[in-house]
């Protein structure tokens, strides 16, 4: 059995409990347990590394290494946390070989406050990279119930799971697949477009909205005419600028959008046969009703 | 191996469009090598800028496959990594075409005028008494000359400009090149302007609140500048200065490192009224984030419930002592 240490984070437990929900779903479903870490922090969105690099190191070092000392994998469904944690990881990896002063410092801080050190025992992994990997696309295949036939998904991957590590498990940042092969083995049929690996807009959405929405909208409008029924993101903080935005969005790029943002373990969910309320389909700005119609799936 | 270079040319007033041409190539052939030999073979009348040859002019950048590149610098065997396997007996295609968020003279050549302009307003050169004629050399310690190594290395090439997400919705954004060459400034030990540098820098349009973080600049930077490293630290030498009512972008930064501190992880809620509303300050920023609260609320999304993390002790006491630490630093370098 698979088994993972996890932190749902701070927007899957504020306005995205849709996502934590899917993410419990699809585990029980596929036989995955999850140890949920009760004492981990914020990973920072990026925004600790403006302060200093060290603060994002010693913060996430701490994240890590709860995971660490329950000897499991740190597993996340946030691309923006893959992002910064794995990106921390790789530093302070790499910083045992080359520079043990540093690491010295941040696990100083650590044991100071009575934390586990890091030790560089464990990785960062997120649930798109677990199903890909670890669970195998042929046992996902062998799990699904309802095929999602027909149904046009278009990626939308989030920069920080893309362009932050330096090595990735299985993606060419230049050219990511592993979303469009999930798509593919639950029976969906993946849609290209250039706005997949772009930028949502969210960090500049708390005060350079009209940017940030304008971001948001050209990459919405590229993938609708590209024939999308829906976007699948494994990431929430791009779910909450596409999605929870989308009527601010339509309004700046002055075009009507209503195209359903689903979290990627809600499209897993849906190919599992779990019910939309249990993947908390309800629970979205821009209504996912049109995806069940065309799916034949009855909101229950 | 035979390869289709589909290249989008265009002229002025005409539309755009794709042209192919199969070439016979070998995979360790330069996209530049193939691109001279459409010319020079096939099509004279194919335009490209093109110099040295070796990563070193910053000449020949265009986009190659969906991103910007040095065609000097990328090879066909390469490439086949970053496209889709052909279909059938068909040669693999390469996609040319020519740099985003600049205007094409021809085909793949763009005006780079706003690239310059925008470097330009930066003030791209160590200043004042430095530019005197001194009367002996400027020294700089081993130390003080490794902070510039890395952003020292900018051939001005384009790539960073034309993959900005935020170039492409804000023309005032002065774009990656800029402002990597602006930490290279502000890092400098000659220069005497730091002060009103970080005043010009710290602004939400043309400065580094501009930038949205999403790393296209590192990952296309053929030099290894990481561009958007060298913004962060702009960020941080400005927030280490300026409290949380300076501006909104700094607010967010402060607010939410406060807010770990309080809770161990983000209450949204408290994070829109701090930040947006500055504290119930803000009534028009209030109003604007007020459409969202009822979204959220009507969609049953709205966050009523928040539990801090079981860590917060231990999370508070190692960001405050993090931050004490790096205060001590922070006076005596940039980094």
């Amino acid at each position: 059995m698979l088994r993972y240490a996890y932190f749902p984070g701070c927007v899957a437990q504020g306005a995205c409990k849709e996502l934590h929900l899917s993410t419990t779903a699809i585990s029980q479903a596929l036989g995955i347990e999850l140890i949920e870490l009760k004492k981990a922090a914020c990973c920072g969105s990026g925004t600790y590394k403006e302060d200093s690099q060290l603060l994002e190191d010693t913060v996430n070092a701490l994240n890590i290494a709860l995971a660490e000392s329950l000897n499991l994998p740190l597993l996340t469904h946030c691309s923006t946390w893959q992002g910064v944690i794995g990106h921390v990881d790789e530093r302070l990896k790499d910083a045992q070989e080359n520079n043990p002063d540093y690491l010295d410092k941040v696990n100083g801080f650590l044991v100071k406050e009575n934390c586990s050190p890091y030790q560089g025992t464990t990785e960062v992994k997120h649930i798109l990279w677990a199903l890909v990997g670890d669970y195998g696309l042929e046992a996902l295949k062998a799990k699904v119930i309802k095929p999602l036939t027909g149904l046009k998904c278009a990626s939308f991957y989030g920069c920080y799971l893309l362009r932050t590590q330096k090595n990735l498990p299985f993606d060419n940042p230049l050219n990511p697949q592993s979303l469009e092969s999930i798509f593919t083995a639950v029976g969906a049929t993946p849609v290209y477009y250039q706005g997949r690996s772009k930028c949502c807009g969210w960090p500049l959405s708390s005060y350079a909205t009209q940017q940030s929405f304008q971001m948001a909208g050209n990459n919405l409008l590229d993938a609708i005419n590209n024939g999308a029924d829906c976007i699948v993101t494994p990431c929430p903080l791009c779910h909450l600028n596409l999605d929870s935005r989308q009527p601010e969005v339509a309004k700046v790029i002055k075009e009507k959008l209503d195209i359903p943002i689903l979290h990627l373990p809600q499209l897993v969910g849906l190919a599992l046969g779990i019910k939309p309320q249990k993947l908390g389909l309800n629970h979205h700005v821009v209504s996912t009703q049109k995806i069940l119609n065309k799916l034949a799936i009855s909101n229950q | 191996m035979k390869v289709t270079f589909k290249i989008l040319r265009q002229k002025l007033n005409f539309t755009p469009k794709f042209q192919s041409y199969t070439l016979d190539v070998n995979p360790s052939n330069t996209i530049l090598e193939c691109l001279n030999k459409i010319k020079w073979e096939l099509d004279g009348s194919l335009t490209y800028r093109k110099n040295c040859r070796n990563t070193i002019c910053g000449s020949c950048t265009m986009r190659i496959n969906g991103r910007s590149a040095l065609a000097c610098k990328e090879n066909i065997a390469s490439e086949l990594k970053n496209i889709d396997p052909p279909l059938g007996e068909n040669p693999p295609e390469m996609i040319i075409s020519p740099l985003n968020n600049l205007p094409v003279i021809k085909d793949l050549v763009v005006d780079m005028t706003n690239f310059w302009q925008d470097l330009e307003t930066i003030e791209p050169y160590i200043s004042t008494s430095s530019r005197n004629i001194p009367e002996k050399e400027f020294l700089q310690t081993p130390d003080q000359r490794k902070l510039l190594e890395q952003t020292g290395n900018c051939i001005m090439c384009g790539a960073c400009y034309s993959d900005c997400n935020a170039k492409e919705v804000n023309p005032l954004f002065v774009g990656p090149h800029a402002l990597a060459k602006s930490y290279r400034l502000v890092a400098d030990s000659r220069d005497d302007d730091r002060e009103n540098r970080l005043e010009k820098y710290d602004d939400q349009d043309s400065g580094v609140w501009g930038c949205t973080r999403c790393y296209l600049c590192n990952e296309v930077c053929p030099m290894d500048v990481a561009p958007l490293d060298q913004i962060s630290k702009i960020k941080g030498a400005i927030l280490a200065k300026k409290d949380l009512n300076s501006s909104r972008p700094i607010r967010h930064r402060k607010v939410l490192i406060d807010l770990v501190k309080q809770d161990g992880w983000i209450d949204e809620r408290k994070f829109g009224v701090m930040v947006v509303g500055n504290y119930f300050r803000d009534v028009q920023g209030l109003l604007s984030i007020a459409p969202l609260g009822f979204r959220l609320l009507s969609s049953g999304k709205f966050p009523f419930h928040f539990q801090p993390s079981q860590g917060v002790k231990e999370v508070r006491s190692l960001i405050s002592a993090v931050q004490k630490d790096h205060s001590v630093l922070n006076n005596i370098v940039v980094e």
